[in-house]
């Protein structure tokens, strides 16, 4: 096993690698770069525009600034945001925590719900409350993350009892420990179920179908036949033999802990990576989104690897060697 | 009073119908860099008293999005320098009611007959931060050692250049500056509200090489040292920028009291306009701007949520519609960069005429405004005050005089199939241009090319990502028309880049080695005449002239300015917005009502503690 891992994470060397190039080409292939929004001031001269890339060493071909970037890469320096003027490691660090609790309680709203919600649906299958959950969960697939935020936060506006949006309360310093953490919670319940309900149905319904299946099997009709009582039917034998495809599922959506969801963030004022990324992006800040590319890869390939390792855990059959 | 006619103003009866979402954060970042830079913090005109205010009280703001520096010299934009206008002064300021230059840290000036050698007396009651204090060697620091230090590029230095001389900057004694220019320049006390950064702190960085990532967002709070009424005590990133009343801030009241009156300023960093105005009208912030659609929401809730909406006349953002006359060739295929019968359309005078005949200026206002925008016919807005020259040339929204301009030119249909041909027979059609993600300007391009094909022009529209639009613009110059927007200022000479034939920005025909028509050689010689000309008087005749050859000539061919609108709750006292200044270009005399009661709530408790 540990040397299956250790092989696997000798081999994410050239896979990042293959990745960081390929971004920062195609990065390239967009037309202009970061400062060609500065030229359209009246105010800012050619040469001062000149100054600036060069110091970025943007007026080099592009070959030669990824082996600028891979050198600085090396010395462990992902180089400097242009927009936020800082490096990138800080942008990335100042921002990460948030981003990580949001997606975190995202992901356990969605597992904690759509599970139980699945096998609850399998055990009724056609029945009207599969049907009710079943329609509720696609409700929430179907409607677009920032009209739902949009329309939560409204809500919210009109009793009153949730914040409006952001992170803390403007009055976050002046409370206690446990005060904090309820003012967190508050503010982090509305980007949570916006982000969480539109993953919600895929899983619901992965969870129910694999069920189903596993539920039609000769060894259920065994274990019944033997007596066995209904729980145990379905919680031992059943689940553990449906439960596999979602441990692959969960060690995918583990890599999407850190990257953020960029447009309910922006609506809900969330102060997360998402919409650094998207900016970045938009407004072509060449380092900084290739410091997200490398960090999302990295995440990537961890996370498979995780996934590999569970599923081996779960399941004696499968070994690694 | 020449410039004060109020400009027309189209009502609107279909407010319900405009559903414009002004993309504020993306589009046009820069467009208010320029305005904002120059003019940090305007002042409070002397002719309308402010009132003694209380001490103490918040004002809760929002931006869009984080500043990117507490450095006023990298500054590039204004989600940061709306940060550091509070934290720095400059030797003068602008006023935000008369737009007029006044004194700020300089207290006077003067300038030698030669118009060349300005002296400035500085005020000797100013203090930093830090309680250091502010003297002659702070202002050579900034011009000498930061904006003409060659490894720390900079916009400032730009500005203080001219034909590529620096100014001299020497210091006299301890409180006096004397600033010796290469040539004469009017906007020079304009300019002078350019920041100055503290010499006591900063040079060691500078020697040091650090300069450029010095007072970055990873900067503690008190590391910031400026002069400014609010100081620095709270940054978190994407949440928040708290900024605290300066103890030692110089500026007094009428009574002697010094200012400013608010204790604190937080600015919540809220990314999305509807969050924003949901918060607004909850009471979370303070202080809303208002897009065109907004203003059917808020208006009729304003007794009830306690706040005003302010309409203070038209913007300085500009929308034009410019066709491209370059006349040059591509020096690698040897092609010119306008097909010849395109170039020979763009040209003519009269087809530029015609075309703005077929802006339906109105409906712009109604259906991208929501009714809240006004025609823009000079070059100048009409906020801009001294130099807006009302008088220019207009074109009313009228199809047929297009029309018969075209023909007396010689397009007109001649094959009846219902598309205008020029004398050689070729269909008039042309690309139209303009940036995605600005949705005003899409809508004001799908308004125009309504006008345009119903005249018999083929146009195709399409909307291209904004950088690659600003490479077509100023480098591969092949587009045939654009939509797009420039900053405005009050300062004619800050547009210099644009309308000088040689400027970079010289849209239509960009870096001409000569001008190529006679019209543009006189706007050259007007903005080459106006920068040296001391005389007031005499610099606003010319920018008139300048106004009335760009709207004969429509290089640039004006939409609509969008109106500033803004709301504020009611509970501040001393508020006197402008188009100019904002809101709050008053801002150190500006004190919370609400203040008082607040201030009594303490003392209450403390009794209740008391008693049992």
């Amino acid at each position: 096993m540990t040397s299956y891992i250790v092989r696997r994470l000798i081999i994410a060397v050239p896979l990042l690698l293959a990745i960081s190039f390929v971004a920062f080409m195609f990065i390239h292939l967009a037309p202009g770069n970061y400062f060609d929004t500065l030229r359209m001031s009246p105010q800012i001269s050619e040469e001062t525009i000149k100054k600036y890339e060069s110091q970025y060493h943007l007026d080099e071909p592009p070959l030669i600034q990824y082996a600028f970037w891979l050198k600085n890469l090396l010395r462990l320096d992902l180089g400097y945001s242009f927009v936020l003027m800082s490096p990138v490691t800080d942008v990335i660090k100042k921002r990460l925590f948030n981003t990580f609790i949001l997606s975190l309680a995202a992901m356990l709203f969605t597992w904690f719900i759509a599970i139980p919600l699945g096998i609850f649906c399998a055990v009724r299958q056609n029945k009207f409350s599969d049907r009710f959950f079943s329609a509720l969960s696609f409700v929430g697939l179907s409607i677009p993350n920032f009209f739902f935020a949009l329309l939560l936060l409204y809500l919210a506006s009109l009793t009153g009892i949730l914040p409006l949006g952001g992170m803390r309360s403007a009055n976050y310093e002046d409370l206690s420990q446990l005060g904090r953490f309820w003012d967190l919670l508050k503010h982090l319940l509305i980007p949570t179920i916006v982000i969480g309900t539109s993953a919600l149905a895929g899983l619901q319904r992965i969870m129910r179908g694999n069920m189903l299946e596993v539920l039609r099997a000769q060894y259920i009709t065994t274990a019944r036949a033997k007596g066995l009582p209904e729980c145990r039917v379905i919680y031992i034998h059943a689940l553990r033999n449906a439960v596999n495809p979602m441990i692959t599922i969960f060690g995918y959506s583990l890599s999407g802990l850190l990257s953020g969801a960029a447009l309910t963030e922006i609506i809900t004022g969330w102060p997360g990576l998402g919409s650094v990324m998207l900016q970045a992006v938009r407004s072509q800040d060449l380092f900084l989104v290739m410091g997200s590319m490398l960090m999302g890869g990295m995440m990537l390939i961890g996370a498979n690897l995780v996934a590999d390792i569970l599923l081996a855990w779960s399941d004696p059959r499968i070994q690694y060697k | 009073m020449k410039h004060s006619r109020k400009p027309r103003k189209s009502k609107s009866k279909n407010r319900e119908i405009a559903s414009l979402r002004r993309d504020r954060g993306f589009s046009f970042a820069f467009l208010a860099v320029a305005i904002i830079i120059l003019c940090p913090l305007s002042s409070f005109a002397e002719n309308c008293l402010p009132k003694i205010g209380t001490y103490g009280g918040k004002l809760i703001l929002s931006t869009t999005s984080d500043p990117k520096s507490f450095n006023p010299i990298l500054a590039k934009e204004t989600s940061t320098t709306v940060i550091t206008g509070l934290l720095f002064e400059g030797l003068t300021r602008t006023n935000g009611i008369t737009t007029e230059v006044e004194p700020n840290l300089a207290q006077s000036w003067e300038v030698d007959k030669s118009g060349l050698v300005w002296t400035f007396h500085l005020r000797k009651d100013v203090r930093w931060f830090d309680g250091q204090k502010f003297t002659a060697d702070d202002v050579v620091f900034t011009f000498n050692r930061l904006i003409y230090n060659p490894h720390i590029p900079n916009s400032a230095r730009d500005i203080f250049t001219i034909e590529g001389e620096a100014f001299k900057v020497e210091k006299v004694d301890k409180f006096s500056v004397r600033f010796t220019l290469p040539f004469k320049f009017a906007p020079f006390l304009r300019g002078m509200s350019q920041e100055i950064l503290p010499r006591h702190i900063l040079e060691k960085k500078v020697l040091k090489g650090e300069f450029n990532s010095a007072w970055g967002l990873d900067a503690s709070p008190g590391e910031v040292i400026g002069t400014g009424p609010f100081r620095l005590i709270g940054y978190l990133s994407g949440q928040k920028v708290v900024l605290q009343r300066n103890p030692l801030y110089w500026r007094k009241d009428r009574a002697g009291n010094s200012l400013p009156y608010l204790e604190k300023l937080i600015f919540l960093i809220v990314q999305s306009q509807d969050t924003a105005l949901l918060k607004f009208q909850e009471g979370e912030l303070d202080y809303y701007a208002l897009r065109g659609t907004d203003y059917p929401i808020l208006k009729p809730g304003e007794k009830e949520g306690g706040f005003t909406v302010y309409e203070t006349g038209p913007a300085f953002g500009t929308n034009f519609l410019v066709f491209n006359q370059n006349r040059g060739k591509d020096e690698n295929s040897g092609q010119p960069y306008v097909q010849p019968k395109k170039s020979d359309w763009f040209t003519n005078k009269r087809f530029r005429q015609a075309v703005a005949h077929c802006i339906d200026k109105d409906s712009i206002t109604d259906i991208v405004m929501n009714g809240l925008g006004s025609p823009q016919a000079s070059a100048m807005s009409p906020s801009a005050g001294f130099f807006y020259n009302p008088d220019v040339k207009e074109y009313e929204y009228d199809l047929d005089k297009a029309r018969t301009l075209l023909k007396k030119a010689g397009f007109f249909d001649r094959d009846k199939d219902g598309i205008v041909e020029d004398r050689a027979g070729n269909d008039i059609e042309f690309n139209l241009f303009t940036n995605s993600g600005n949705t005003q300007r899409v809508q004001i391009a799908n308004i125009v090319r309504k006008d345009l094909e119903s005249i018999g022009f083929k146009v195709h529209f399409m909307q291209l990502e904004f950088n690659n639009l600003v490479i077509k613009l100023n480098s591969t110059y092949d587009w045939d028309a654009v939509i797009l927007g420039l900053t405005g200022g009050i300062e004619p000479h800050f547009g210099n880049n644009v309308w000088q034939s040689s400027g970079h920005l010289h849209m239509w025909y960009p870096r001409q080695e000569k001008p190529a028509t006679s019209w543009e050689r006189r706007i050259d010689n007007i903005f080459n005449r106006a920068v040296q000309e001391l005389n007031k008087e005499k610099r606003r005749k010319l920018y008139d002239e300048w106004q009335e050859i760009v709207a004969e000539n429509c290089p640039f061919i004006y939409t609509v300015l969008p109106d500033s609108l803004f709301a504020v709750r009611n509970k501040f006292g001393n508020l006197h917005p402008t188009s100019y200044g904002g809101a709050f270009h008053n801002l150190e005399y500006i004190y919370s009502r609400t203040v008082s009661q607040l201030n009594r709530r303490p003392f209450l408790n403390s009794i209740g503690e008391v008693s049992p």
